[in-house]
Formats: C-alpha cells, sequence, structure tokens
C-alpha cells in the first residue's frame, strides 16, 4: 500500500471513532422512555455469591433475594412494627408457643403454582432440615400445622416472637418446594439458577463474574399488581471501584449506589440528578480477635490501642461511635455500657503482663479485611499504626470476601488470621444474631471467627430468644450481661456502627431506608418519575 | 524498556573524553537533562529526613483528624485517606523505585553477564542450550512473566524484586553472548589462543571489557522500564504493602478518593512519570553518545 | 523459505513447550496446599487427602508434569477456583474484548506515531524533532495505571464527553441487546446489523483505547525516526539525491518504505507488551477482557486463572512473533538466509 493513500482511509476511521464516541456518550446521558423501566443497583462485590437457596443463603445476595422472595411478615423500621405480607393476620395463644397465622389467597409463585399453607410448612420445614444461614429464626417451632389451606399453626417448644422471626430478611423465605417436581432435587434446579419465589421480580439472566451480574424482570402474576409506575426490570451491577460508580451514577447510568466512600459521597450532593441519603443502620464493624491464638490480656491490650475516635474522624460521617455489640435502635442497646477507650497507657500494662509490648519483645499479628472495601482499608491501616505504637507488627491482607472467609474457615488453624475485619447486620430486628452467630462455640468455624468457646456463655444465648419472648426487659437484661461479658473476655468488638450513605438518581420517589434489611431496595415500591 | 535490544552486535563505541566529550554534550541536550533529573532523583533520595516535613508519615503515623485534606502551605500535596503528608511520603519515595531498580538490574547483571560470555564464546551445545532457555523466558512479554511470579508468591518489594530479576535476565544474556561471539571471532582472539594464553584469560582479559559497553547502555535504558514495570507490580497490590510509600502503592490506594481527593493520585503517579522519563532520557542520551551509528550528519 | 519456516516453527513449538513447563513451575512454586484449597474450608483430612489424590497430587512430579501438558494441549486448563469454570472457557468469553481494546490501542498509535515520527525524522534538530523525541520517550515512561485514571477524570467526570466505564450502555442490553456469533462486540454488532450497540462499544472503547496506546505511540515514532534517519544516511539514497531527485521524493518513496520494516518487527513487541497492560487499565474503566479477569484472579488468589492467563498471552505472543518473522523473511530474503 503506497504511503499517500493510507492517510483517508486513516484519518477517515479516526473521524468514525469519533462521532462514534460523541453519539454512544450522548445516547447515555439521555436515557429514552424505555429506560426508566429498569432500575440499576450498583453494588461493589459479587451479588449471588452463596448459590441460589433461599433456605441457606446467608450473605450480601439479600438485596436480589428480596426482589424474588417474600417472608410471612416484614418488619417497618419507621413504625417499629411487623406488617402484614404473604401472612395478613396473626395471633400468638399460649403465652407465645403458639402462633396462627392466616396466609393472603391468591399468591402464586413464579412456577405458576398457588401458594397454600402445605407448601408454606414445606419450605420452612425445609429450611429447618437444612440448617444453613439463619435457620436458627425457627429454632424454637417444633411441629407446624395445616387446618386448612390458608392457614398455619406453629407450635413452639418455647416462648419465641415468631412474627418478627418470620420477617427475618434470611431464611424466612416461603418458596415453592416442588419447583424441582416431584423426586427433583430442589438445591440442584436452584443452583441451575432458577428462582421459586412469590415475588414481584424473578429471575431473568445470571452473568456470573460479570459486571451486569444479575437480571430480573417483574412477574406478571404478582399479587400485588402492576398498576401505577413500576419498574419493569432490576439490574445489579457489579462496579468495584467507588470512583467509576460515582461516575456511573452521575452519568444516569446506574440509579442507586450503595457504597461510596465519604468523601465522595459529599461531592455528589452538588448534583441536582442525584439524591444523597444518609441513615443510621444496624450495621457495624466487628474486629474479631483469635480467642485460640492470642491470650486474653493480649486481645483486652488491643482493643485499648485502637483508636476509635480516629477511625470515626476519617471516616467523616460514615462511621458513629458504638457502644457494646447492639445498635441503637434494637432491644438490648445501652449507651452507658463500659467500652474500650483509645487508651495506650493501659494496653501497655496489660502488653507487659503477656511479655510484649514497647520495649519488650514485638508482637506479629495479621489482619485480613475485605478486599474493594475503602472504609475497612482505612480502619486497617489506622489499626496497624495506633499498634505500631505498641510494638505490635500488624501485617494487613485485603482479599476478596470468599478469599478471606474462606481463608478464616479452613481447618489448618495455624493459617487463621489474628484479627479478622467483617461487617455484621441482624437477620431480623433482634439482636440474636450478634451473640448466636459469633459467640456460640462452634465445631467448624463458620461465623465465630473469634473462634471463642464459653460454655455458660453458651448457656445464657441459647435461653435470651424464650426470655424476650415472656418478658422484654428480662431479656434486655440478659442482653446486658451478655454485652459485659463479651466486653470483658474481648473475643471482638464493633469498632464503630454504619451509617448508611445512599446515593441515587432523582429519577423515583418511595424510597425507604429500612435498617431491617440491610442494603435492601425494595424496587417494587419505588415509582419512577422518569425525569 | 524503550526498545529490545538488538540480536546482532553492534559496534561497542567507547566513552569520548575532553572536547570530544563536551561537544558530544553540547549535542546531547537530552542526556544533560535526564542526567541533571536522575541527580536530581538520587539527591533527594538521599536526604529525604532533611527535605520531608512529615518524616514519620512515611512509616506507620497515621492522623486520623486530618484526612483527605487538599493541597495547602503547610501540606504541599495534601493529605491521604489516613491523614499522611503525601509530600514526605512522595519523597521517600524515591528511595524505593531506583533502589528496586538497582538490585533488579544487578541481579540480571550477574546471572545474564555470565551466561552470555559463556554461550557467546565457548559455542556450541553450551550456547544452543543457553538460548534455548532464553528463548523460553523471552517468549512471555514484559511484565507477564514478572505478574505471574508475583502472583503466587506473597506480596512484598522483594517478591517484586526477585519476580523482575527472573524475567529480566535473559535480555542482557543474548546481548552478551552477541558482543561475545562477534569478539570472539576476531582475529587478534585466536592469536591469542595461538600464543597459548589460557581461554579463561582471553575470556577476561579481553571479550569480557569489549563487551561492556553495550550493556551499560541498556542497562541505563532498562532503568526506566523497571521502575514503571514495579510500580505496576505495586499498583496490583503484589508489591510493597501499606504504609511502605511505594508510589504504585499510593496510586493504587488512592483510586477510591480520586474523583474528590485528586491530589492522592496525581502526585504519586506523577512522581512514577517523571522518574521513568529522566532516566530514560538520560539512557537514550547515553546511547546516543556511546553509539557512532547514532551520530546525524544535521 | 520453505526451509525457513519449518526451521521458525519448530523453534516456536519447542518454546511453546518450554513455556508450559515453565507456568507448571510457576504453579508449583505456590506456598501452601492446592489439595486444601480445592477440598474447601470444611474439610477434614481426609477430605483433603482425597482431594490431592483427585487432583494427582499424589504422583511424582514428573508424572504430574505430563499430565499438566496433556491436560494444556487437550484444552483442560483446570478450573478457576472464583468463576468454578473451567479456565479455558472463561479466557475464551474474555479474550475477545482484550483484542478489540489492543488492536483499537495500536491502531491509534500507529496513525499518531507514523506521521510523527516521520516528520522528527524530515527536520531533524529542529523544535519539532526535539519535542516529538521528547513526547514519544513520555509515552514510553508513562505509567498506564495512573494516566488510565487522569483520563478518566479529565474526559469523563469533568468534561463530560466520554463514557466512564463498562463495554457499552446498559440501557441498549434492553432496546438492542447484543447477539454474540464471534465473541467480538465490533464483529458481531454489525454482522447483526445492530448499529447503536457498535457506535455505543466505539465510544466506550476509546478512552482505554488511547491510554493503551501510549507506549506503542511512544516506541513507534523512535523506531520510525530512527530507521528512516538511518536510512537517509545510507549510500543508495545518498545516490538517489545525486540524481537530482528532490528531497521530497527521495523522502516519500525510498526512505519511508524502508522505515516499516522494523515498525512491522517491533508490532509483535507491542502486541504482547499493550496486551498485559490491558490488566492495569480494563479494572479501571470496567472493560470486560482479559485484563479484568486477571486483576480478579489475582485478588481472589485463582492461581490456576492467573496461569491460565499468562499461558495464553505467551502462545498468543509466540505466535505473533512467528507470523512477523515469517512474513518478514517473506519480504527480506537477506533474513532467511542468516
Amino acid at each position: 500500500m503506497k504511503p499517500h493513500r493510507a492517510w483517508p482511509i486513516v484519518s477517515g476511521c479516526a473521524a468514525a471513532l469519533l462521532l462514534a464516541a460523541c453519539g454512544g456518550s450522548s445516547s447515555s446521558s439521555a436515557p429514552p422512555h424505555q429506560a426508566s423501566q429498569v432500575f440499576t443497583y450498583d453494588t461493589t462485590a459479587t451479588v449471588m455469591d452463596d448459590g441460589w437457596d433461599p433456605a441457606t443463603e446467608y450473605s450480601d445476595a439479600i438485596i436480589a433475594m428480596t426482589q424474588m422472595y417474600e417472608t410471612l411478615t416484614r418488619y417497618d423500621a419507621v413504625t417499629h412494627r411487623v406488617e402484614p405480607l404473604l401472612a395478613t393476620s396473626w395471633s400468638s395463644a399460649d403465652n407465645g408457643r403458639t402462633w396462627t397465622f392466616h396466609l393472603r389467597h391468591g399468591v402464586h409463585f413464579h412456577t405458576g403454582r398457588l401458594m397454600t399453607a402445605q407448601i408454606a410448612k414445606a419450605a420452612i420445614l425445609r429450611t429447618i432440615k437444612l440448617g444453613g444461614g439463619a435457620a436458627y429464626v425457627w429454632d424454637a417451632v417444633t411441629t407446624i400445622s395445616t387446618p386448612d389451606p390458608y392457614t398455619l399453626v406453629f407450635h413452639l417448644k418455647y416462648a419465641a416472637p415468631l412474627d418478627l422471626q418470620a420477617s427475618a430478611s434470611y431464611s424466612a423465605y416461603i418458596y415453592d418446594t416442588e419447583a424441582a417436581g416431584p423426586g427433583g432435587n430442589l438445591t440442584k434446579w436452584l443452583n441451575t439458577p432458577h428462582d421459586a419465589g412469590t415475588g414481584p421480580y424473578t429471575l431473568q439472566t445470571w452473568n456470573k463474574g460479570q459486571e451486569f451480574e444479575v437480571i430480573l424482570k417483574s412477574f406478571p402474576g404478582y399479587w400485588g399488581g402492576w398498576t401505577g409506575p413500576h419498574y419493569k426490570k432490576v439490574v445489579f451491577r457489579v462496579v468495584s471501584t467507588d470512583t467509576t460508580a460515582a461516575q456511573l451514577l452521575r452519568a444516569g447510568q446506574v440509579d442507586f449506589v450503595e457504597q461510596v466512600s465519604p468523601s465522595i459521597w459529599k461531592s455528589l450532593q452538588g448534583d441536582p440528578g442525584i439524591r444523597t441519603v444518609a441513615s443510621p443502620s444496624w450495621q457495624n464493624l466487628l474486629a474479631q480477635l483469635n480467642a485460640k491464638a492470642l491470650s486474653l490480656p493480649v486481645r483486652q491490650a488491643i482493643l485499648y490501642g485502637v483508636n476509635y475516635p480516629g477511625i470515626v474522624a476519617a471516616l467523616q460521617g460514615a462511621a458513629v461511635q458504638s457502644s457494646g455489640l447492639i445498635p441503637a435502635g434494637l432491644l438490648g442497646h445501652y449507651a452507658n455500657l463500659p467500652n474500650y477507650t483509645y487508651d495506650p497507657a493501659k494496653a501497655t500494662q496489660l502488653l507487659h503482663q503477656a511479655g510484649y509490648g514497647p520495649g519488650k519483645k514485638p508482637l506479629n499479628l495479621s489482619l485480613t479485611y475485605t478486599a474493594g472495601d475503602s472504609n475497612e482499608q482505612v480502619v486497617a491501616t489506622l489499626l496497624k499504626s495506633s499498634l505500631a505504637k505498641l510494638n505490635i507488627n500488624l501485617s494487613i491482607q485485603s482479599l476478596a470476601w470468599p478469599a478471606q472467609w474462606g481463608k478464616a474457615k479452613s481447618a489448618n488453624a495455624a493459617s487463621h488470621q489474628s484479627i479478622f475485619l467483617e461487617y455484621w447486620w441482624p437477620d431480623y430486628a433482634d439482636p440474636y444474631t450478634w451473640f448466636t452467630n459469633l459467640l456460640l462455640t462452634e465445631k467448624q468455624p463458620y461465623f465465630n471467627l473469634s473462634y471463642y468457646s464459653n460454655p455458660t456463655m453458651d448457656a445464657q444465648i441459647n435461653r435470651v430468644e424464650s426470655v424476650v419472648a415472656t418478658s422484654p426487659a428480662a431479656g434486655a437484661q440478659l442482653y446486658r450481661t451478655l454485652q459485659m461479658e463479651t466486653l470483658q473476655q474481648a473475643p471482638l468488638t464493633a469498632l464503630y456502627n454504619v451509617n448508611y450513605q445512599y446515593a441515587m438518581r432523582r429519577s423515583f420517589t418511595g424510597l425507604t431506608v429500612n435498617p431491617a434489611y440491610a442494603n435492601v431496595v425494595f424496587t417494587y415500591n419505588l415509582r419512577p418519575t422518569g425525569s | 524498556m524503550i526498545e529490545a535490544p538488538t540480536p546482532f552486535p553492534a559496534e561497542a563505541g567507547t566513552l569520548p573524553r575532553g572536547p570530544a566529550l563536551r561537544r558530544g554534550l553540547r549535542a546531547n541536550p537530552l542526556l544533560v537533562a535526564g542526567a541533571a533529573g536522575s541527580v536530581l532523583i538520587l539527591a533527594v533520595a538521599v536526604l529525604a529526613p532533611l527535605i520531608a516535613p512529615f518524616p514519620a508519615d512515611a512509616g506507620a503515623a497515621t492522623h486520623p483528624f486530618a484526612v483527605l485534606r487538599p493541597p495547602s502551605a503547610q501540606h504541599w500535596f495534601g493529605t491521604d485517606d489516613v491523614g499522611r503528608d503525601i509530600f514526605s511520603r512522595v519523597i521517600y519515595g524515591a528511595r524505593i523505585s531506583p533502589l528496586v531498580a538497582v538490585v533488579v538490574l544487578f541481579i540480571a547483571c550477574v546471572i545474564g553477564l555470565p551466561l552470555g560470555l559463556l554461550a557467546g564464546y565457548f559455542g556450541g551445545w553450551l550456547d544452543e542450550a543457553i538460548m534455548r532457555v532464553t528463548d523460553i523466558f523471552l517468549a512471555f512479554p514484559p511484565l507477564l512473566l514478572a505478574l505471574a511470579f508475583a502472583a503466587v508468591l506473597p506480596a512484598s518489594l522483594t517478591t517484586v524484586v526477585i519476580a523482575i530479576a527472573v524475567t529480566w535476565w535473559p535480555w542482557y544474556t543474548r546481548l552478551i553472548r552477541g558482543q561475545a561471539a562477534s569478539v570472539a571471532g576476531r582475529p587478534y582472539i585466536e592469536a591469542c589462543r595461538a600464543l597459548g594464553i589460557s581461554r579463561w584469560r582471553i575470556l577476561h582479559s579481553h571479550v569480557l571489557p569489549n563487551s561492556i559497553t553495550p550493556l551499560t547502555v541498556q542497562v541505563s535504558l532498562d532503568i526506566g522500564g523497571v521502575i514503571l514495570t514495579a510500580s505496576a507490580l505495586s499498583f496490583l497490590g503484589l508489591g510493597a504493602q501499606d504504609p511502605t510509600p511505594d508510589w504504585g502503592l499510593m496510586v493504587a490506594e488512592g483510586q477510591n478518593y480520586f474523583t474528590t481527593a485528586w491530589w492522592v493520585v496525581t502526585f504519586p503517579g506523577l512522581a512514577i512519570l517523571f522518574t521513568a522519563f529522566t532516566f530514560n532520557l538520560f539512557g537514550d542520551g547515553l546511547r546516543d553518545l556511546l553509539d557512532p551509528k547514532r551520530t546525524f550528519l544535521r | 523459505m520453505i526451509f525457513y519456516v519449518a526451521r521458525r516453527v519448530a523453534t516456536a513449538v519447542l518454546v511453546v513447550a518450554g513455556v508450559i513447563i515453565l507456568t507448571f513451575v510457576i504453579a508449583r512454586v505456590v506456598p501452601g496446599d492446592p489439595a486444601a484449597t480445592w477440598a474447601g474450608p470444611h474439610a477434614s483430612a481426609a477430605q483433603v487427602a482425597a482431594a490431592r489424590k483427585f487432583l494427582g497430587l499424589d504422583r511424582p512430579p514428573a508424572v504430574q508434569l505430563a499430565s499438566y501438558f496433556g491436560g494444556i494441549l487437550t484444552g483442560s486448563w483446570g478450573l478457576s477456583i472464583h468463576t468454578h469454570r473451567p479456565v479455558l472457557s472463561d479466557i475464551g468469553a474474555a479474550a475477545p474484548a482484550s483484542l478489540e481494546l489492543v488492536t483499537a490501542a495500536l491502531i491509534i498509535a500507529l496513525v499518531i506515531a507514523v506521521p510523527l515520527g516521520l516528520i522528527s525524522a524530515r527536520w531533524p534538530g529542529r523544535a519539532a524533532d526535539h519535542s516529538i523525541r521528547a513526547g514519544s520517550i513520555l509515552g514510553v515512561s508513562m505509567p498506564i495505571f495512573w494516566l488510565a485514571l487522569i483520563l478518566q477524570l479529565v474526559f469523563s467526570q469533568r468534561l463530560r464527553l466520554l463514557p466512564a466505564a463498562g463495554e457499552f450502555s446498559p440501557s441498549l442490553l434492553f432496546t438492542h441487546p447484543l447477539t454474540r456469533i464471534t465473541g467480538f462486540g465490533l464483529i458481531d454488532a454489525p454482522l447483526t446489523g445492530n448499529w447503536a450497540m457498535f457506535g455505543s462499544i466505539l465510544g466506550h472503547l476509546l478512552l482505554p483505547a488511547l491510554v493503551v496506546a501510549a507506549y506503542p505511540a511512544g516506541l513507534i515514532a523512535r523506531l520510525v525516526r530512527a530507521q528512516v534517519l538511518d536510512t537517509i544516511g545510507e549510500t543508495h539514497v545518498q545516490m538517489v539525491r545525486a540524481l537530482g531527485f528532490p528531497e521530497r521524493t527521495v523522502f516519500g518513496r525510498f526512505a519511508m518504505k524502508l522505515a516499516w520494516n522494523p515498525v512491522a518487527a517491533a508490532l509483535a513487541l507491542v502486541f504482547g507488551y499493550s496486551l498485559v497492560n490491558t490488566f492495569l487499565v480494563e479494572a479501571i474503566f470496567d472493560w470486560p477482557g482479559l485484563g479484568e479477569y486477571a486483576t480478579a484472579s489475582i485478588q481472589t488468589l485463582d492461581t490456576p486463572a492467573i496461569l491460565g492467563v499468562t499461558l495464553f498471552i505467551a502462545l498468543i505472543y509466540v505466535a505473533a512473533n512467528l507470523i512477523v518473522d515469517i512474513v518478514q523473511a517473506a519480504i527480506d530474503p537477506r533474513i532467511r538466509l542468516r
């Protein structure tokens, strides 16, 4: 090819590129009318990383699962009441040991089958049998009877607030147990993936490991109906960097961003098309200390060596100082507990007891946190720096959540970290989960990643729910005792309580933040305004 | 690296002296600029404790009540997400990049030089064997093999050094081999053999000195490339870990704040760019000075 | 000619074998126990031993190497730990996007660098030459990941000219969904007449391609300048000049033709180099290629995936070098005789 002729073709290509670029960007910033039917939820980590079984899922997937599946009741954080959902009314008898739920008529599963009490019972029994996720919410249940197709009667072995537990965000979903056919393997069918729920949206596509990970479409037969403006599709988009997520939000390519760093959140406030919402949550960041590897004085010293006010300041509004394990708004929260404060002198004293500390031999510890979470990264760096003053060398490792969790659960105890950072939030509007999941003795580590075992505490934890059901005041007192013991024994602590900082487009109304369902947007309740 | 070393031996040039050197320098503004910049960076690295206003910030110190402050009189480059002074960290980072480059290239020479000499001078099956091995290593694009090694080893600066050195030595083996083979074929070397001088003596006194200059040029050309590769590995999280003030790591950590706190990413990145640029200028200029083929008429 | 090709191909095959062995060695260097990772966190000691047997780790290294070799050749490259799918199919899904990115980057680089190199050579020593030389050194000194962030900030956020991230505008997922035939979005879209998608992909491709083009542009500009200046000094060109041809013609017809040779030779190098540079850029732009897959694999410590990508790119690089060598030998007979 002669050099002279090459030029026009080449410059033509360049022009085409430029034109296409302009064309491409203008079409994305002014979404066509159909685009207002799609709600895009931007999250930082893989959505469906714990399987598709609503009975055992116990991770971030609730943001998607709550669109496809429903529970008997739903907790309303504004009114502090349990509201009807799949059950229209309920009553308890026998001092809270018998619960009767009346089911809604005309509810269909996405498989087409009608929801009856028999199927609901089968779903709950299967959840209990599988024992995964938050199945412990049904622990009190001995038998379930179905006097007619729309009535469920629960017989409990001890009193428990079952209406509240049935509103849990995990393991309380009602699903079609016959979806895989008679004798079919339901778990396998669900993990294909399929969904067997009653919710407003159903699975359209799952692109595992990719950016547009989950796409849901509306279920035409939803009992709530589709009159009025509703989103017809929900897309879950996984974007790992905050800056990209913010840019996508500004450009209108996503509608809701689950998490951005506080400084970016502040910067979004000026944008006319964006609404920012700050809301207290029931989520806190835990530091779980390896109770098998670290002795009590060392653990207490570490907790005195954490710069709590510094962390709150550095997170610029995303964090609030916590008191005890239970966040404000839940039963059992006390603001006046003897919490740890940043006290390097006391920490030094305790470390010297164990032969460590400034002037003595250095202590080498390891910490793992979840990759992609900039707040955890800041916390880890601050921890490293404040512990360095105590002659503790903290090596930090950031891992993707499956790798971080896998390492902590591994059978090889030598590879366990000294400090595990993770967020925790309740499964239903009750503080039980902090104790039953994090502090109960576990034969194989699952969430008790302090590897802590205290038989006395185990006994107290096992009875607290029935105490709460009979007398909330007594229950609160028992939770207080549990928190005091936890503070004393220092297997873990809440470094701070999370302040949700959400950012979203102004193209819809109807969003309410419900801390009982962490980071969940009930898309069906949103009304797109098309602006 | 700017260019892969030519597999065909070039004429080994020599460093001009006196007036020739001054003429050479005047014709080569790039070399002068590059040399000046490189000296500046090395000076900064050596004098870091004196220049940096907050030396502790390059270590484990944090200031959680002063996070993400924009550039100001007190913090010329602003502060990062845990309140550390970025200017001080960038200054101390100047200690890391050139040091990594020096160690990597030293290791690569220590491995590559003897292997290249042996292959070039002795030839035969030794040459074939060594060349096949270098072929295999050179079958990977630069950075890729280093990345694979660094990804499987625990993340640290040592890992980065080992990973890059392991992938860099084949270039030098090739280069030296070419030079050694060309020198070995010259008549006066045959004459030495005829005189009964031992092969090792010939290798040491004749082949080695005549092969060194292209290596020196190539090493100086490669410094910038190694710095970029090392910062890329650190950016991916495979290199130095916090709180080490490694520039690549600082860019990676600042990503999340970039749109609101542009200074966290911009200044460390500029430092990488400036350092790689000056060393590349220097290497380029040096090559121009030493390579007679490159002296142009205009 | 045939003899040369046969020789080159034989060498390439040997090199490929060596590459596979080298990746095997790297895989075994990994600290930690692959059997334990495979068996999962809840595994008992017996299950880990069973996993070891299943993975073949209890056999002698030579046997392991042989079966690894066999696996590679038959297309079973292991299972990715973070996607739970065969590594080769993951790579197959991700590779086209990266190849599109690198090709676009190389096109941009050639379009920018060749003219600049020629200008630089045409008037050496002048201001244009000095600034182009400085610019090309700047290009090869650029930390790519930093450039990506800066350009994304400037063009996407501040100027709102170009899209921030992704392969195409997400609204098109529903209005003009793309049917994938070859896997290459820029080929499939026109094939199915989906011009809206084509434009959107091009628009999203522009910024990442500009970033990846920095290094090749700098390198190629330098090469063109060096080669043209070398050629101009040669005797046969001097003779043409002496014959009275104007400088313009000398430059145009004789010097530039020979300038293409080193550029073509360098193309394989910059192709491989740019393919690896995508690792640094794709995650920032959410471009769904090998780079994003590799960075995700690094974060999740997914050794089979990391090594699979390494092997794949090395194989492409060997192939690219082979093709370039053969083409050059076909054009320039002197090469075959060496």
